[in-house]
């Protein structure tokens, strides 16, 4: 039988050391890690590295930790949904290196794929492109971006099961699946846990051998349903 | 009356071809949506990971795993469906998004975009912006010609950081259509109601020619209605 990894949220969140790079998933507020987030939160680990798409949105999501002054870098393809973060970039507590959307993606797709670097166009001609090798082939110009790994990533599921199987909701996933890739040790909160050997072979997203630890979501923390604002 | 920003996501919509798959960016372009042509079908995706977008949902009925890139809540249409960050933008860098509208600080004659930075000042980044001036086909900039302070944002030359390096073939604007040729530049080829040649150019610092047959008013209500 596969080892049963649900812990409590304290102990998994207990090895997140200060110093450490951790890739959180989540577009916005949508898949965002909330329970994780806010249980780092409650550690005294520090100077951390965050590889995430966004910081969350307006006060509430990883712009909680860069607040909290817990984060040195943050690499992230959009702030601009959270005033504190750029407030902390601008007032230089918060090192930030804006990276596009689906670089940093595919950075985490190859760093858990075992692939070195990749070749994109994206950012060909723009700062992105400072100080990295080009390389043409057959007339097109790319630029060579290095795969990244993390020593933890924080995830958000819909469902899972204790071998750390995890399908992902509509637009929830997002950088989720990857994320649960490219780290040493992959920590999952799930909003609903199946019993072993419940949840549908054809329907899990993300392979329990990724996953190390599965904890349960707070549900107060899912997020208000939204209105059109 | 119309405001701007509807101005130009009905004359942005008027470009949507049927069967396309199109990009539309935060905010303005996300009213492109409201303006498609009677008889066409556009397939609509979204940078966080779905595509086949339908209508908005009833308020206050919205999911927080169902929103759209700019966090707005979403249904999906007949057909749509959702996959990872991944595979969003291998639709896009690959050349499956046919059409990308987006909003701008800034555009110039060599069609360079500038829209995520201004140093020291606001610093929104650049989101999926990079991709998709990459990736679709065809990039449309979707803006209000001057911003707040009355500065216009066609610029000779942009001056803030840039998401894309020569990518944009159409501008559209409340006042003016501009559509990029490889051998000719921006040619200016609509003027909206209530404008002259002379105000385009009075407003207008990017180089451009103007069409030999230019449309005058093209579209758009009248500055008196």
């Amino acid at each position: 039988m596969p080892k049963n990894k649900v812990v409590s949220l304290e102990e998994a969140i207990s090895h997140v050391k200060s110093g450490m790079s951790v890739a959180i998933g989540g577009f916005l507020s949508q898949g965002e890690p909330r329970t994780l987030i806010r249980g780092l939160l409650e550690t005294d680990a520090t100077d951390l590295t965050i590889y995430a798409c966004t910081g969350g949105f307006k006060d509430q999501g990883i712009v909680e930790l860069v607040v909290a002054g817990k984060v040195r870098k943050l690499v992230a393809s959009h702030i601009g949904t959270t005033p504190a973060i750029v407030k902390a970039f601008h007032e230089g507590t918060l090192e930030v290196l804006l990276t596009p959307q689906g670089t940093l993606a595919e950075q985490m797709r190859c760093g858990g794929a075992g692939i070195g670097g990749f070749l994109t166009p994206t950012g060909v001609g723009t700062v992105v492109a400072e100080g990295k090798q080009h390389i043409e082939l057959d007339g097109v110009t790319y630029l060579l971006e290095k795969s990244v790994c993390t020593d933890v990533a924080l995830v958000r599921a819909h469902a899972g099961d204790a071998w750390g199987n995890l399908r992902y909701r509509g637009t929830a996933r997002n950088y989720n699946s990857i994320c649960a890739t490219c780290a040493e040790y992959v920590i999952a909160e799930v909003e609903f846990l199946y019993n072993p050997g419940e949840i549908d072979p054809e329907s899990v997203h993300t392979q329990g051998i990724y996953v190390d630890a599965v904890v349960r979501s707070d549900m107060s923390y899912c997020g208000k349903p939204l209105s059109c604002d | 009356m119309q405001d701007i920003k509807n101005i130009i996501a009905e004359r942005a919509g008027a470009e949507l071809k049927d069967g396309e798959v199109i990009n539309l960016g935060i905010g303005l372009p996300t009213l492109v949506a409201n303006y498609v042509p009677e008889g066409v079908d556009v397939v609509i995706h979204t940078e966080n990971g779905a595509v086949g977008v339908g209508p908005a949902p009833a308020p206050y009925c919205g999911d927080p795993d169902r929103a759209n890139a700019g966090g707005q809540p979403i249904t999906l249409g007949p057909g749509g469906s959702y996959f990872d960050a991944c595979t969003s933008f291998a639709m896009i860098r690959g050349g499956h998004v046919d059409a990308t509208f987006l909003g701008t600080l800034q555009v110039d004659g060599d069609g360079n975009i500038a829209s995520y930075e201004i140093p020291g000042k606001l610093v929104a980044g650049m989101g999926g912006a990079m991709d998709l001036l990459v990736g679709a086909r065809t990039v449309y900039v979707v803006t209000d010609h001057c911003s707040k302070d009355g500065k216009t944002k066609l610029v000779a030359h942009c001056t803030f950081p840039l998401t894309g390096a020569g990518e944009a073939d159409a501008i559209i604007t409340e006042r003016a259509l501009f559509r990029h040729y490889p051998d000719r530049g921006f040619v200016l080829e609509e003027v909206a109601r209530g404008y002259t040649l002379d105000d385009i150019a009075a407003a207008t610092e990017m180089k451009y020619t103007v069409s030999d047959a230019v449309k005058m008013e093209a579209y758009g209500p009248g500055k008196d209605e």
